[in-house]
């Protein structure tokens, strides 16, 4: 073992002081030291020895005694020990301070450092360790600047000053120049190869930094060599271990890091890296007690944020936001910038969306993309940021970046998809498509609700077919198979009870034949959506037994009720649908499509005021914020204003005008909403406003294309109506033969009755006729269309018999028409016998009264005609000779005259004379027979025909002043009359709100949701679509009332309830009425 | 099984085809296929090149129902003014011109062993029985009232009667109501049975299975074809799966398959033992307003055969297999 020899005074002898038997009392040595004055290297040397074996105190006291002014005083020419000592004791002080974690007792350690150090200078200026052990306190006090300043003017003196370099080197790596750092490094290992370890440690973390990994690790490596107990080398090749994110080398850093926390346990890093370990383990507890032992030793900025953002971590997982938030927000207090601490920022901005506090996630998540500008999971959630703050654009923007970026990543399709679905339901398609495949590639399972998202949006766009099999694919096995597949449709007797809708009987039978019912929460809304997609296939028995499925297992899934009743309707089954309201009603009493399509079932059942209670209590229980109930009462209110024949001008105005605040307000509560629009413009419509109507309608018609769930087949027929009423019949026939054909199959009477009725107006007779005749065809026992079919005959003959020039091939067809009117016209009298209908046989009678007229009359014309003809054939004949003999005649002047001056110059004047004579004779016998022929057929057709068309032109006249002043008044508004009527069906039809389908977010029970918002709009469109197909009928019952109307009244007053209803055509039935009283005129002027 | 088309013939009429029948074989010629139209005509084409043998005129108002005595010999054609002419198949002779006022004149059939023509009377809400030797008016079949009338429902009191459909042993007869109910009489007692009840809408074509008697197929406007035991007055099956009305419906001959057309322009064959379609044919492009399968018999030794007639004036002649 190393001795000191402390030289005793005067004398040759020394007094050996071994250096691992130091008194325990420093005093001793001191004595010594002070008695035999020893040299003050000696003192030095046996200082730093106490230190080493941790003696702190005695280091101490010998130093603070070496340093004292009696010694100055004493060695005052000794003075490079005296500067030795005062710098041992300002490292010392320094050193002190750099790891108090106390600010003010630092503070007090660096300022005796200092004191030292100024000592120290005072002695000599230039002494290289004095500044060197300044720039050392400098660096700890973390000024940096000065302490390069320091270290400069000692390498200035000597360029090869080992610890100048370290320093130096040290505040180049604080400055963030590496490459420079490690070349102060390198010179200082040059220059002094044994140097301690903590140098490669040095070039160590330099390498790190540079990214020569592999250089770094060896140096590293080469530092616990030399010093096996060296934590900093230990913790760095512990982080390189876990850097490499394998099981295994996260193992062997894992365990160099508990070396280090053996050997050093106040280890910040290392601290810090264990809690992170065991927050992946799951070990909170480890986790807090470790992060909290970090921040208690560290006063460094970055590992204290390192602290704080594994103890939010924690926090957070556990599910404890706020504190999680708390802890967050102190990490990121700890970072200057985002750029070298990143993640309590991410951590910050999620427990922001978490609190509901999107502004400052956003500005969080902000942050972090700076930093990441291609971080896929920051694009997600910022997406998700600005979505709930309404700028779906934007979210929709960076979803797309983070989609481009990872286009494997299907949960950002997913989203992406999700996004879209409201805007552009073709991407979004495409988007869960891309999602649905990336999940299969993946080998996960693809979620229930993506799938059913795919399949709603094939729904949406029409495609059945592959909607179906996505439905079947999210679905997978389950008892539904039974029903759904036709191969095991036969092991089920579904069949007999398609049509018991309220039969669970089957179900029971099929548990207790052993089979398991069951049917998973998460697959009710695909179930529901497939049965819905069933009822589109018109596969309604199907689909009723799987809603019935849903009802067996979730009795209050309203909706299933719903569609059921909407299956009875479409069935005509009115009282069934009813029931079935009811029993959604008995699960919620306050659902408002329940309440909506009840009203709309009893408007069906000419329930009036009923009616109106239900669509009000619907209104109600939405606090009018349901437009459904909203736009059904402004129809209410519509078929109010014109279901009466005597129109009481005051109630009618009420009501429209009722119907139109209504209408507005849903289109203020939701602008988009067609049904309001076409409401409205059906109100302004009945006012007259034909070209506003018409934009609107227009409008309307084009939004209304393009998705299977918006039918507005209305919005035709009301754009056909405003032309008709605009007189632009051809335009009009167009629109409702393509109504007809593109909404109803060419299967709704109602709609040929309109197209009739403007072929009628447009005078095409023929067109109007087959018309009728489709009509009747369509609807047997509508016998106000075979009226109609009469008056059109009819009035096609008197139109035929009134025409200046007519064919006798057309009079003929004439009479033909006319005994079919009369044929017609007296089945229905007939008919009215047994009370079929409400025909007043009087007006019959007077009708075919009309008709037997003109058809004798006709019979008198197809005489005259034929006469006519005859005699045009006759005249046509006789012109033709006289033609004929003129041209002869002619001919043979010419020749004559020709002959005659040849001869002339001949002289033969005889001859001449004698052929004049001739000639002359000749030419009066012509004269007098043509002219005498023609006066007489003159003569003759005046007194036939003359007097007759005197007659009729007068007449023809009056009866169109007559007719024209009717139709003027009354028509255009009867025709809106129906128009709105329409419409408003439509209206009624109105609600589909843009499915607002699925906007599940990451979790099941919102996908269930959304999608049960989907199956809302669903029920809703069928109540909507329902409560046209009632109205037609209505008007149908309205078509046959209406021409009787006036009848009525006189004849079976016990009627009158139904009056009620005839709002509708009033049309057809003015058409009635003009020809009726035409005919009447026409009679009486026979 | 399955149907393939064997020929088409675009404009066949005038306007649209409302009717079709086929006329059995007789000694001298194949079995007819008979059409009635719109455009006021009846026509006969040979089959299969469907090559227009001949056309009657005669009715006012489109034609909207034919019918084919089942020996082959004679037909009758109705039209929409309700005359019914009974006429002689290769002649043209007119035999008899029925009207039965007020009655109207819907479907007609005679029965299988052709001794009666039973008339749908529509408004009157009866069936009209001539007999086919005489042609006089053997039997009015009516629709009881149902008790308490409802003033609020004004054609649904009303049994507007649009189709008839004979049991194979001619005992039963059933009709279709515009209200959808079907009505099943006892023909030799004249007698009124029962109701049968399911459809809600329009019944426009029923026809009896060719060998159960009590099999009886509806078509009705809401969409769906039931198959009913009309003697247990049960709803047995029910065949979904057109898109609008179905406006017509025959069963095959082999008693098999039924096939259906409907509004929204197709006909369907529907498998029985699967009670489900097995086939969609498209061809049409309006309302299919008539199919019909071609009755057994004849020289004719080849395959079944349907025919089909439509609003788009077009006849369409399918192999049945």
């Amino acid at each position: 073992m190393a001795s000191v020899y402390i030289p005793v005074q005067n004398s040759e002898e020394e007094v050996r002081v071994a250096l691992d038997q130091l008194p325990r009392d420093a005093s001793d040595i001191l004595d010594i030291l002070k008695a035999e004055q020893a040299p003050l290297d000696l003192w030095l040397i046996i200082a730093r020895e106490y230190f080493k074996q941790g003696k702190i105190d005695q280091f101490r006291q010998i130093l603070e005694e070496g340093s004292s002014p009696e010694i100055d005083d004493y060695y005052a020419d000794v003075r490079y020990e005296r500067i030795a000592i005062l710098n041992a004791l300002g490292a010392y002080y320094s050193y002190l301070g750099k790891i108090e974690t106390k600010q003010r007792e630092k503070e007090e350690h660096f300022i005796l450092a200092t004191q030292y150090y100024n000592k120290a200078s005072r002695i000599d200026m230039h002494e290289p360790s004095t500044w060197v052990g300044k720039g050392q306190l400098l660096l700890a006090k973390g000024e940096v600047e000065q302490a390069s300043a320091a270290f400069k003017i000692v390498l200035d003196g000597v360029r090869d000053n080992v610890p100048a370099l370290l320093g130096q080197a040290c505040v180049e790596f604080n400055r963030g120049r590496y490459s420079d750092s490690l070349d102060l490094y390198k010179r200082a290992l040059q220059v002094f190869p044994n140097c301690p370890a903590a140098v490669r440690l040095g070039i160590g973390l330099c390498r790190y930094k540079l990214g020569q990994f592999e250089k770094a690790q060896q140096a590293f490596e080469r530092v616990l060599h030399a010093n096996p107990e060296n934590v900093e080398a230990l913790v760095a090749l512990a982080i390189m271990d876990l850097r490499t994110n394998e099981a295994s080398g996260i193992r062997k850093g894992m365990v160099k890091m508990q070396r280090a926390f053996e050997i050093y346990p106040y280890c910040a890093m290392a601290l810090n890296y264990l809690a992170n370990h065991f927050f992946f383990t799951g070990q909170h507890f480890l986790v807090e007690q470790l992060t909290e032992t970090a921040l208690a030793v560290t006063n460094h900025g970055p590992t204290k944020s390192h602290s704080y953002y594994n103890l939010a971590r924690s926090y957070h997982s556990k599910g404890d936001y706020d504190k999680a938030g708390v802890y967050y927000m102190a990490s990121v207090k700890e970072v200057n910038k985002p750029h070298e601490f990143v993640f309590p920022y991410y951590g910050l901005g999620q427990v922001q969306i978490k609190l509901g506090d999107f502004k400052s996630a956003l500005s969080n998540f902000e942050k972090v993309l700076e930093v990441y500008p291609d971080n896929c999971e920051t694009l997600k959630a910022l997406a998700h940021i600005y979505v709930q703050l309404g700028q779906t654009d934007k979210g929709q923007d960076f979803i797309r970046r983070a989609t481009k970026i990872d286009p494997r990543d299907a949960q950002a399709f997913l989203e992406l998809g999700e996004l879209l679905i409201l805007s552009d339901t073709g991407a979004a398609l495409d988007a869960f498509k891309t999602a649905r495949t990336l999940f299969k590639k993946g080998g996960q399972e693809v979620p229930i609700e993506l799938l059913n998202n795919v399949g709603v949006l094939q729904f949406e766009r029409g495609e059945f077919e592959l909607a179906q099999q996505t439905f079947k694919e999210a679905l997978g096995d389950g008892v539904w198979l039974s029903f759904i597949n036709e191969e095991n449709k036969s092991s089920v007797d579904a069949a007999t009870s398609t049509l018991q809708f309220k039969d669970m009987q089957l179900f029971h039978d099929l548990e207790s034949n052993g089979h398991h019912v069951e049917v998973p929460w998460d697959k009710v809304t695909v179930l529901f959506n497939l049965a819905r997609l069933l009822e589109q296939l018109n596969e309604s028995g199907t689909a009723s037994i799987l809603y019935r499925l849903i009802l067996f297992k979730y009795p209050d899934y309203i909706d299933a009720y719903l569609r059921l009743a909407a299956i009875a309707k479409a069935r005509n089954n009115i009282l069934l649908s009813i029931e079935l309201v009811n029993d959604a009603l008995k699960v919620n009493d306050k659902c408002p499509n329940a309440l909506s399509m009840l009203g709309e079932l009893e408007l069906k059942n000419d329930d009036w005021v009923k009616a109106k209670e239900t669509l009000r209590a619907a209104s109600d229980a939405t606090d009018g914020k349901d437009p459904y109930a909203t736009l059904s009462l402004g129809n209410w209110n519509y078929f109010a204003a014109v279901r009466n024949e005597k129109r009481n001008p005051k109630l009618e105005a009420t009501h429209l005008e009722k119907a139109k605040e209504l209408y507005t307000r849903v289109l203020i509560q939701h602008s988009s909403n067609l049904y309001a629009a076409n409401g409205a413009a059906v109100v302004l419509a009945e006012k007259g406003h034909f070209d506003v109507s018409k934009d609107i309608f227009t409008q309307v018609q084009e939004a209304a294309s393009g998705s299977v769930f918006v039918q507005m087949p209305d919005v035709w027929i009301n754009l056909a109506h405003v032309y008709f009423a605009q007189g632009n019949f051809a335009l009009a026939v167009k629109m409702y033969q393509n109504c007809l054909r593109k909404f109803y199959h060419n299967t709704d009477s109602q709609i040929l009755l309109y197209l009739a009725r403007t072929h009628y107006e447009a005078e095409q007779w023929q067109d109007c006729i087959k018309t009728l005749l489709r009509a009747i065809h369509l609807a047997p026992s509508n016998y106000t269309l075979r009226f109609d079919a009469g008056v059109a005959m009819q009035k096609f003959s008197a139109s035929t018999l009134q025409k200046a020039k007519r064919t006798a091939d057309e009079v003929r067809a004439t009479v033909a028409e006319l005994q079919n009117a009369v044929r017609v016209f007296s089945q229905l009298s007939a008919a009215s016998n047994l009370h079929i209908h409400g025909f007043d046989e009087k007006k019959i009678d007077t009708h075919v009264g009309y008709c037997n007229h003109l058809l004798s009359a006709a019979r008198v014309h197809l005489e005259a005609a034929e006469r006519e003809e005859q005699q045009v054939r006759q005249r046509q004949e006789l012109a033709r000779q006289v033609a004929l003999a003129e041209e002869a005649r002619r001919k043979a002047e010419e020749q004559r005259k020709f002959q005659m001056e040849r001869r002339k110059q001949e002289d033969e004047l005889k001859r001449v004379q004698q052929q004049e004579e001739h000639f002359k004779r000749v030419k009066e016998q012509w004269k007098s027979s043509t002219h005498s022929k023609r006066r007489e057929r003159s003569d003759d057709e005046e007194a036939g025909t003359g007097e007759k068309k005197k007659r009729k032109s007068g007449k023809k006249r009056k009866k169109d002043k007559h007719s024209r002043s009717r139709y003027d008044t009354e028509e255009p508004e009867a025709d809106m009359m129906d128009e709105q009527e329409m419409d408003e069906e439509e209206a009624d039809a109105y609600r589909e709100e843009p499915p607002s389908v699925m906007n599940d977010e990451e979790e099941n029970a919102q996908g269930l949701l959304a999608a049960a918002g989907l199956e809302d709009s669903d029920a809703e469109e069928e109540m909507a679509a329902a409560p046209s197909s009632s109205i037609a009928r209505r008007r149908q019952a309205l078509s046959e009332s209406d021409d009787d109307e006036p009848l009525q009244r006189q004849s079976s007053p016990a009627r009158e309830n139904s009056v009620d209803m005839q709002e509708s055509d009033g049309e057809i039935r003015d058409v009635h009425k003009t020809h009726a009283d035409d005919g009447s005129d026409d009679d009486k002027q026979y | 099984m399955k149907l393939g088309g064997i020929k088409s013939v675009e404009n066949a009429h005038d306007d649209s085809v409302w009717a079709v029948t086929w006329v059995p074989a007789t000694a001298n010629r194949p079995p007819l296929l008979l059409t009635g139209s719109l455009d006021e005509t009846v026509r006969l084409w040979r089959s299969d090149d469907l090559l227009l043998d001949r056309t009657n005129t005669g009715h006012c108002l489109g034609v909207a129902s034919v019918a084919a005595h089942p020996l082959g010999s004679l037909a009758a054609s109705s039209s929409l003014d309700s005359f019914v002419r009974v006429f002689d198949v290769d002649s043209n002779a007119t035999v008899a011109t029925l009207e039965a006022p007020p009655s109207e004149v819907w479907q007609m059939r005679f029965d299988p062993k052709g001794s009666i023509l039973a008339v749908a009377g529509g408004g009157s809400a009866s069936v009209k029985l001539w007999d086919t030797s005489t042609w006089e008016l053997v039997a009015t079949l009516s629709i009881p009232r149902p008790e308490g009338p409802k003033p609020t429902d004004k054609s649904g009191s009303k049994k507007f009667v649009l189709s008839v459909a004979w049991s194979p042993d001619g005992k039963r007869l059933a009709c279709g109501s515009m209200d959808g109910t079907i009505s099943v009489f006892d023909v030799p007692r004249a007698k009124f049975l029962h109701h049968l009840e399911g459809h809600f809408m329009a019944v426009r074509s029923l026809v009896y299975s060719p060998y159960d008697p009590r099999v009886l197929f509806t078509a009705s406007d809401d969409g769906n074809i039931h198959m009913y035991d009309a003697e247990g007055k049960a709803l047995v099956g029910t065949m979904s799966g057109h898109a609008s009305w179905v406006l017509c419906v025959d069963v095959s001959p082999d008693g098999a398959a039924i096939a259906s057309g409907s509004s929204d322009r197709s006909v369907r064959l529907w498998d029985l033992s699967m009670r489900a379609s097995v086939q969609t044919m498209s061809n049409h492009t309006d309302q299919v307003w008539g199919v019909a399968f071609r009755p057994p018999g004849g020289t004719d030794a080849r395959g079944g055969r349907l025919a089909s007639v439509s609003d788009d004036k077009s006849i369409s002649l399918y192999d049945y297999s």
